[in-house]
């Protein structure tokens, strides 16, 4: 669009300079946002950025709202109301991305690739017939038929690549519309459920924890509650909500609530519930504005495409430049311009593969529900193969790398650190847990923790439960259920008398319980929060079950376990007790949290526990297929440096024994600046950093480090990054699920969108959805992708093999004259008839070798056709394949009576329909009709003499290195149904068609099927021996010319 | 984007077909090298050697399978085709009467393809044979050629023989002579045993009034079974086969008549209606007279 340019503009000037408008620290994570979403307004239109900026609903008082939206607080909106402002805003949905008109792409299939080729020839049909019409009003319809037959074959393999495309983006759009979003309204003063479409400004909604927020609200009453707005913003971590008016930003300001952002939770107990007023609806949304701005962006040329049109480039010019000089020759020779015309026509025909781009759409669509069964939804179906040839994938972190959910990852206590398991159904806990101290620990673990089960998840897995309650208070809930059995029971024996829950000033968390030994009258106290904090109101400390006064020593080796676990980006939790001693604090006492009246000092220290987002199990093993593949996997995280890097260590982004600048420095203990730079395979850049680096820096960061982390940074930074890696002409997949990653995801060569975690407009502007947001999905799609261009390029030489075959018969009838070999429409009924299911079957050929062991094929260099290719199946296998033919022909023609020598410049009087008594070698005369039916016979045997070939051709094709009894003949069964299918369709069209003369077959003697068959034998030793001598001499001239 | 790529001058596009064509740097002609090149045409020139002797070896097996003298199959042959002489571009007789270059040419056509037919030829070569029965030479287990043939001579053309004829066939007089052959099938046994014939009418009703009277030679266009079977150019050195003449008497002038000839044989079926030239033939005939 036009809007393009600027925002890329923008976006690289952005990087540069400082901007004038921020000044509140808050507004820092918001700068790149702003840029991009308003700063092209503003030079479009002033009026709406006035408007915009001038959005102050977050200052006004809730009387001066109901007055500005005309609506009601405790009433809602009427009915009628609702409906007007309907009709003048339009649902509350973003409006899908702008689709090309069904007519264009329609018309797009119609004159797209060869179609051109074949209107042209159909056209010169009607033209040929239109002169010999007026030249004799009787002449033959032949031209007629032909010419329709071709534009009815445009118009037939036009709509049918039109249809399987419009059935792939049908799967989006019914994946899309899976979960209608619902919301809770008060309106005419009810309650009532609609959809959220149907909301308008001025609607008063209520949002539960676990709501997608409907639209832009402006909160009216809530407590507690926590948004998470990390597909707006990047931010993770999840950001308190309420009604006061804390900021003149409104993106910054609590008491506004963002369309389809996450109500975490909500925490009133008696409502449970947050009220807002919608403010702003659909395409109005903060959202909406982002996401009209990927609309913007270009969409790249999928590299198949790209692909495709070289490959038409190259046979539509082949076809082109024979059909010309052959026009030139035969016009030389004296031909009339008529026949010339005819002949071209002849040679365009048999030059271009009219099945094969139908065949290509379904072998991408085959692979592309493959791919959706594995999890990968592709949208676009060209997008099936870039994935394979992607050498850069931009990878998130949270839930794509990692599990997306807190868990536990290592314990601390007796002066020892235990591993917890974190793998996805951690079904048992390993470490020793005979110590007396983790049973004081467990005990503080399960007590002091205020998430719960939502009831009713008893035959739920432990892990899948869905828990009320913050991210670590949830793990430690799981952990202990995992390890303890029912907690709520647990919890139940020890009630709770008092609680101070968490908050950011005292940074601790504490209850006091009744225990369930009934023998023991003490509260219990528990205690965790952070752990210096904690550590400082503990006087002893538990070693294995009995307390100890806490000195030096061992104050040390928790510094060195904090410090240890902290480096491994975990997220550090101290956990302590005290036994209220029963004298001072009998049964009947009374705590009060706000007085309180207990202590909080000399506390037993007990443990330290840690969590992390754990990756993903199958990650690891993934990111070493594709570092085997030679992709390049990079980080890009908002989160902690130290944790991204803990992160990426684990899943092995950055390799065991490869180290950071920082990390050598740490290692010399020498200063950052003085390590050599070249010793560093790894780096961690904030997105700080990225911010103050040229492009070309960028360049020399992704050149010259293998494995790189960005942390920190703005999901619009994602963008700059991407651009970086386009410049190294890499394939650059990217995966992202918020909106502000769509315009990364609409840069990139393939984006990829979460399906749980992502947005809409993420999985709008995504070429490829990941159903289950797990990174390993990409990489069995990277196989998929590279399995498909490989089987591509053996359809495609498959059918490239033939048109020789069906070439040569119309050069050597223009130059020695012997009757038309074939017919064009029958080398119609092999391209769109016998040829179709065999090149459709190679798409289930598998691997000929480990394919996620070589590296990404480079988008320029490694051509899907390429000389190799063409020259082999051209002038190799094309040229025996006609050779073989020819055979089955004069075979045909000389057990009828006409010897080859005979044959020789016999066409214009066999053509000539006054001759009814041409001699033939034998001296028998034969009349126009019984020579057209023996040349309909040729036309069959020619047929029958290239299928049987292309079936040698189809098995020679199944694999391009390794030998077919490598590859063994029977794993693939689809290319027998194939098989199958040619010799089935011949037969039908010899023997059950053979009185439809328009068709133009006749029966074939039985014999005459086996004519060809040396040839096809030929065909496969020959190739055998090609494949044999690549393998035994790689690198080799042979290798070189011969491997395609 | 589409805008990015890096657009090529067309000085830049000159200079990479030059450097195409001789790349002076690594000693490419043609984007390969000289061994490289003498290799690639060794290759195909061995290559395109064996398949040529492949090739080659293939046909001459398939020649095998076919004899010198008798076709392998004649399923297409069933029914012989009629043919009319002279032989013309649309199969019609066009005779202005006063132009004689309009029939100059049919009747130097014509006596051409009579001379075979000569008596002193056909006496010189072939037998006088028995009419109304087939003249069969079977080979009994050697081989028996060349076969004789029977004879046909001109004079039995009667006043369409063209022999000291001032009329030349009739063309310079209007009433034209058109000679009806039978197309030559090996082994075949035409008539089955019994007699057959030639008749011609005109096409349409019209066709007939204008067609007028005519005669025929040999009398009722009769062909003899005495001339079949055919064994073949090899066999058959000398084969004359039998024709019909038909003399068209009073054709109206200055009308396009059209004509069907059909023979009247018991195994040649005349109503084929794809094959409009089996067992028959139709041609047009147009004297023009001022």
């Amino acid at each position: 669009g036009q809007k393009t340019p600027r925002v890329y503009s923008v976006e690289l000037n952005g990087a540069k300079d400082i901007e004038k408008t921020d000044k509140g620290d808050g507004k820092e994570k918001y700068r790149g946002l702003q840029r991009n979403c308003l700063e092209p307004r503003k030079h479009h239109h002033k009026e709406e950025l006035k408007k915009e900026l001038d959005l102050d609903d977050h200052k006004l008082s809730n009387k001066e709202l109901e007055d500005k939206y005309c609506s009601n607080i405790l009433m809602g909106l009427s009915s009628t109301q609702a409906a007007e402002l309907l009709a003048r805003d339009g649902p509350n949905a973003l409006s899908p991305p702008k689709e090309t008109p069904e007519i264009i792409k329609f018309l797009k299939q119609m004159v797209g690739g060869f179609s051109i080729l074949l209107w042209v020839g159909a056209i010169l049909c009607w033209i040929a017939f239109g002169i010999q019409y007026s030249n004799d009003k009787s002449s033959s319809l032949d031209n007629v038929y032909l010419g329709t037959v071709l534009a009815l074959v445009v118009i037939l393999t036009g709509i049918f690549a039109y249809y399987q495309e419009a059935k792939s983006t049908n799967i989006m759009a019914s994946f899309s519309k899976m979960i209608p979003q619902q919301a809770l309204v008060i309106r005419d003063s009810e309650k009532k459920i609609i959809p959220a479409e149907q909301l308008v400004v001025g609607d008063i909604v209520e949002i539960k924890g676990g709501d997608q927020i409907p639209a832009d609200i402006r909160l009216l009453s809530s407590q507690g509650c926590k948004v998470d707005n990390s597909s707006l913003t990047g931010e993770s971590e999840p950001q308190p909500r309420s009604c006061e008016f804390t900021h003149d930003n409104p993106l910054e300001t609590k008491n506004i609530g963002f369309y389809s952002t996450t109500c975490l939770e909500v925490s009133t107990p008696p409502v449970g519930t947050a009220t807002g007023m919608v403010i702003n609806t659909g395409d109005r949304t903060i959202i909406g504005q982002i996401a009209a701005l990927a609309s913007g962006v270009g969409n790249e040329k999928t590299p198949i495409a790209t692909e495709i049109e070289h490959f038409v480039h190259i046979v539509a010019g082949v076809a082109v430049s024979i059909g010309v000089l052959f026009f030139i020759i035969a016009v030389s020779m004296k031909y009339r311009v008529l026949d010339s015309i005819i002949f071209l026509i002849g040679i365009i025909v048999a030059n271009v593969p009219e099945g094969l781009l139908a065949t290509v759409t379904v072998t991408l669509s085959l692979t592309a529900k493959r791919m959706a069964k594995k999890n990968c939804l592709v949208k676009n179906l060209e997008a099936v193969e870039t994935l394979g040839s992607t050498s850069i994938i931009c990878s998130d972190k949270t839930g794509t790398l990692t599990q997306n959910r807190m868990t536990v990852a290592h314990l601390w206590f007796d002066s020892q650190i235990f591993m917890a398991d974190t793998s996805e159904d951690h079904s048992k806990q390993t470490f020793d847990q005979s110590s007396g101290t983790w049973a004081s620990l467990s005990k503080i673990i399960t007590l002091c923790n205020r998430a719960e089960f939502r009831p009713g998840q008893e035959s739920v897995p432990i892990m899948k439960r869905v828990v009320v309650g913050d991210a670590s208070e949830t793990a430690l809930l799981k952990f202990s259920e995992v390890v303890l059995g029912d907690v709520m029971e647990i919890r139940k024996r020890n009630r709770k008398v008092a609680e101070i829950p968490f908050n950011s000033t005292n940074k601790f968390q504490l209850s006091i319980h009744e225990t369930d030994d009934p023998s023991d009258k003490r509260f219990l106290l528990v205690m965790k929060g952070a752990p210096e904090k904690v550590l400082e109101k503990c006087s002893t400390i538990m070693l294995n079950g009995r307390e100890q006064p806490l000195d030096e020593s061992i104050a040390k080796a928790f510094h060195t376990a904090y410090m240890e676990l902290g480096g491994l980006g975990e997220r550090v939790l101290g956990f302590c007790h005290l036994y209220l001693p029963a004298d001072e604090f009998p049964e009947t006492y009374s705590f009060d949290v706000d007085a309180m009246n207990f202590p909080t000092s000399n506390l037993c220290f007990v443990g330290l526990l840690s969590m992390i987002d754990p990756p993903r199990s199958t990650v690891p093993d993934a990111v070493t297929k594709c570092r085997s593949a030679g992709i390049k996997v990079i980080m890009v995280t908002g989160d902690h440096p130290i944790t991204a890097k803990a992160i990426a260590k684990s899943v092995g982004i950055i390799s065991a024994n490869s180290e950071t600048v920082e990390d050598i420095a740490k290692r010399l203990n020498i200063a950052v600046e003085q390590v050599n730079k070249r010793d560093a395979k790894a780096a961690v850049v904030t997105g700080m950093e990225l911010k103050d680096m040229s492009a070309e820096q960028l360049d020399e960061v992704l050149t010259s480090y293998q494995e790189i982390v960005f942390a920190r940074t703005s999901p619009q930074q994602k963008l700059i990054i991407v651009e970086g890696c386009q410049r190294q002409d890499a394939v650059v997949a990217v995966t992202g699920d918020g909106v502000n990653d769509s315009p990364a995801l609409k840069k990139a060569d393939i984006g990829i969108a979460m399906g749980i975690a992502g947005s809409d407009a993420a999985k709008n502007a995504a070429d490829m959805v990941l159903l289950d947001d797990n990174f390993a999905s990409i990489v069995t799609g990277v196989e998929e992708g590279r399995l498909i261009f490989d089987n591509l390029k053996k359809t495609i030489a498959y059918t490239l093999t033939k048109n020789i075959a069906e070439l040569c018969p119309f050069l050597i009838y223009i130059i020695v004259g012997v009757p038309l070999p074939i017919g064009t429409i029958t080398i119609l009924f092999i391209d769109l008839g016998t040829d179709i299911v065999p090149s459709i079957a190679l798409a289930y050929e598998k691997a000929e070798s480990d394919i996620m062991n070589r590296k990404p094929r480079h988008k320029k260099q490694d051509r899907l056709v390429n000389k190799p290719l063409a020259l082999y199946s051209y002038l190799h296998i094309g040229l025996m394949q006609s050779l073989g033919a020819f055979l089955v022909y004069f075979t045909v023609y000389a057990q009828e009576g006409f010897r080859p020598s005979t044959l020789m410049n016999l066409r214009v009087e066999w053509e000539q329909d006054s001759v009814n008594d041409l001699e033939d070698s034998y001296g028998q005369e034969w009349t126009r009709y019984q020579r057209k039916y023996l040349e309909w016979t040729g036309y069959t045997a020619f047929f029958v003499g290239i299928m049987v070939q292309q079936i040698a051709d189809l098995i020679i094709r199944k694999t391009r290195r390794n030998s077919i009894f490598q590859q063994g003949l029977f794993r693939n069964k689809v290319i027998w149904v194939g098989i199958a299918s040619q010799i089935i369709i011949a037969l039908i069209l010899s023997c059950g068609l053979g009185s439809i003369t328009a068709l133009n077959f006749t029966m074939l003697r039985p014999q005459y099927w086996f004519v060809a068959v040396p040839h096809a034998i030929l065909i496969w030793v020959y190739d055998e021996m090609r494949k044999l001598f690549i393998r035994l001499y790689p690198g080799s001239w042979w290798d070189k010319n011969m491997y395609y | 984007m589409v805008t990015q790529k890096e657009k090529k001058s067309c000085g830049q596009v000159v200079e990479e077909w030059k450097e195409f064509v001789w790349n002076p740097r690594t000693h490419q002609f043609m984007g390969r090298t000289g061994t490289s090149w003498a290799f690639i045409l060794l290759f195909y020139f061995v290559f395109y050697g064996f398949l040529t002797a492949m090739f080659t070896l293939t046909m001459w097996v398939m020649l095998q399978t076919v004899s010198d003298h008798t076709p392998k199959y004649q399923d297409r042959l069933a029914t012989p085709g009629l043919m009319i002489r002279p032989k013309t571009e649309n199969l019609d007789v066009i005779v202005n009467v006063s132009d004689t270059e309009s029939w100059d040419q049919h009747v130097q056509k014509l006596n051409k393809f009579l001379e075979p037919y000569n008596d002193s030829i056909q006496a010189q070569k072939n037998d006088v044979c028995r009419p109304g029965r087939y003249y069969e030479q079977p080979d009994n287990g050697v081989l028996n050629y060349p076969k004789r043939a029977c004879q046909f001579n001109r004079t039995q053309l009667g006043d369409c023989s063209g022999i000291r004829d001032p009329t030349h066939y009739g063309y310079s007089t209007g009433q034209p002579c058109v000679f009806i052959k039978m197309n030559r099938v090996i082994n075949f046994y035409a008539g089955a045993n019994q007699s057959m014939n030639v008749t011609c009418v005109g096409k349409r009703d019209e066709d007939a009034e204008n067609l007028g009277s005519f005669v025929m030679f040999p009398a009722n266009g009769n062909i003899d079974l005495m001339y079949f079977p055919y064994y073949g150019k090899k066999f058959h050195v000398n084969y004359t086969q039998p024709l019909v003449a038909v003399k068209f008497l009073n054709v109206t002038p200055n009308v396009e008549v059209n004509v069907e000839c059909r023979i009247n044989a018991a195994n040649i079926a005349t109503d084929d209606e794809r094959d409009k030239f089996a067992g028959r033939v139709a041609f047009k005939l147009r004297i023009n007279k001022t």
